[in-house]
């Protein structure tokens, strides 16, 4: 049997309140997967850029 | 905002913008720019894609020092009403998570730096976060009313790493351009401490009008503002720029020389306190974002001209 998905917001808050924490969360983990995708893309760009300075690509 | 409303805020957690505001934006912009200008002004081409990524690289580490600044002037923070409502001060992200981001952004940006430029430029960023983080936050900004002379440098190091990513070296160019933002430092806080002057002294930040008053604040501002016009025509008087630059310096340095007599000659109290808001000040602040903004912009027109 699947366990219950553990409960973050606190016993006190009112709906509205727990929809905010969650649209908080949704926005921090859109934020986070940009900034990692960035990343990503940087790292294949110099990446590129550093072997065919070197002679080392096409 | 109500105090409840404020407190449930923070309970609910950080949004992706606070942790952007972490970063301190309004400076990255500023320091991108004077290191983009860094960059475009060394006769050195350099790869667009690794150029981006070093400047990338620049604002990064700003943002990183910006963040671990935030981390520790919290409790001074909290009680100015121009920060008050900062990320860290108003409780929406904890501090170790403050830290923690600034330190481990900071590293990644000093590491990508020596990968996508040189060692040169890298170990440039690493001293100029260590600089702003030791020297202007953790030392002097609670010291002593220079803090901003001194701590200054930390602000006008980026055309240095610009240059340097281009060049792997520095240069005379880049030590006038780093001149310069340090010269400019002092009159663009100092104008805006005289109108925010009440809250350095609630927090206990010895700026200058807080520790020698409002009058000696103003003579400071003139006099720094004319050493910042004179450094601001040497490029040209070297040769290393021509007269688009050159024109410019003296245009632009006459306006500011305008703005900061504004401010000495402010209607004033007995202690030297403006009767007007300080409105030759906030003029001067205004001017001197522009001043650096045009100047720079003057010189990489002159040098790709």
């Amino acid at each position: 049997m699947k366990p219950p998905a553990p409960r973050i917001e606190r016993e006190n808050w009112s709906p509205e309140m727990v929809a905010e924490f969650k649209r908080r969360q949704r926005g921090r983990n859109w934020a986070l997967l940009a900034v990692l995708a960035g990343f990503c893309i940087i790292i294949y760009a110099v990446a590129v850029v550093k072997l065919h300075e070197y002679g080392q690509m096409w | 905002m109500s105090e409840t409303l404020v407190l449930e805020s923070a309970e609910l957690g950080a949004t992706a913008a606070d942790w952007v505001a972490l970063l301190k934006p309004r400076v990255m912009t500023l320091v991108v720019y004077s290191g983009a200008i860094g960059l475009v002004v060394a006769p050195v081409h350099m790869n667009p894609i690794l150029a981006v990524t070093a400047i990338i690289c620049v604002a990064v580490g700003a943002g990183a020092a910006g963040a671990i600044n935030m981390w520790y002037d919290r409790d001074i923070d909290a009680v100015m009403r121009r920060t008050a409502s900062r990320p860290v001060a108003a409780g929406r992200i904890e501090p170790a998570s403050a830290l923690g981001f600034g330190v481990v952004l900071g590293i990644a940006s000093v590491l990508l730096m020596a990968v996508v430029a040189n060692g040169v430029a890298a170990g440039i960023l690493a001293l100029s976060i260590a600089f702003y983080v030791f020297i202007y936050t953790m030392w002097l900004k609670r010291l002593t009313p220079q803090n901003i002379v001194i701590g200054g440098a930390a602000g006008a190091f980026p055309p240095l790493i610009g240059w340097a990513a281009a060049t792997g070296s520095i240069a005379m160019l880049p030590a006038l351009m780093f001149a310069i933002i340090f010269f400019w430092t002092p009159p663009h806080f100092w104008s805006l401490s005289l109108y925010a002057s009440e809250d350095y002294k609630r927090a206990g930040v010895p700026m200058l009008p807080v520790v020698k008053g409002a009058r000696h604040t103003r003579v400071a501002v003139f006099v720094y503002t004319l050493i910042l016009l004179l450094v601001s025509l040497v490029p040209y008087w070297l040769g290393l720029a021509g007269r688009i630059y050159g024109g410019s310096a003296l245009l632009l340095g006459g306006a500011f020389v305008y703005y900061a007599w504004g401010v000495l000659q402010d209607r004033q109290d007995r202690l030297g306190n403006s009767l007007s808001k300080d409105m030759p000040a906030r003029g001067a602040f205004k001017y001197s974002l522009l001043y650096l903004f045009l100047l720079f912009g003057a010189l990489a027109i002159d040098r790709l001209a």
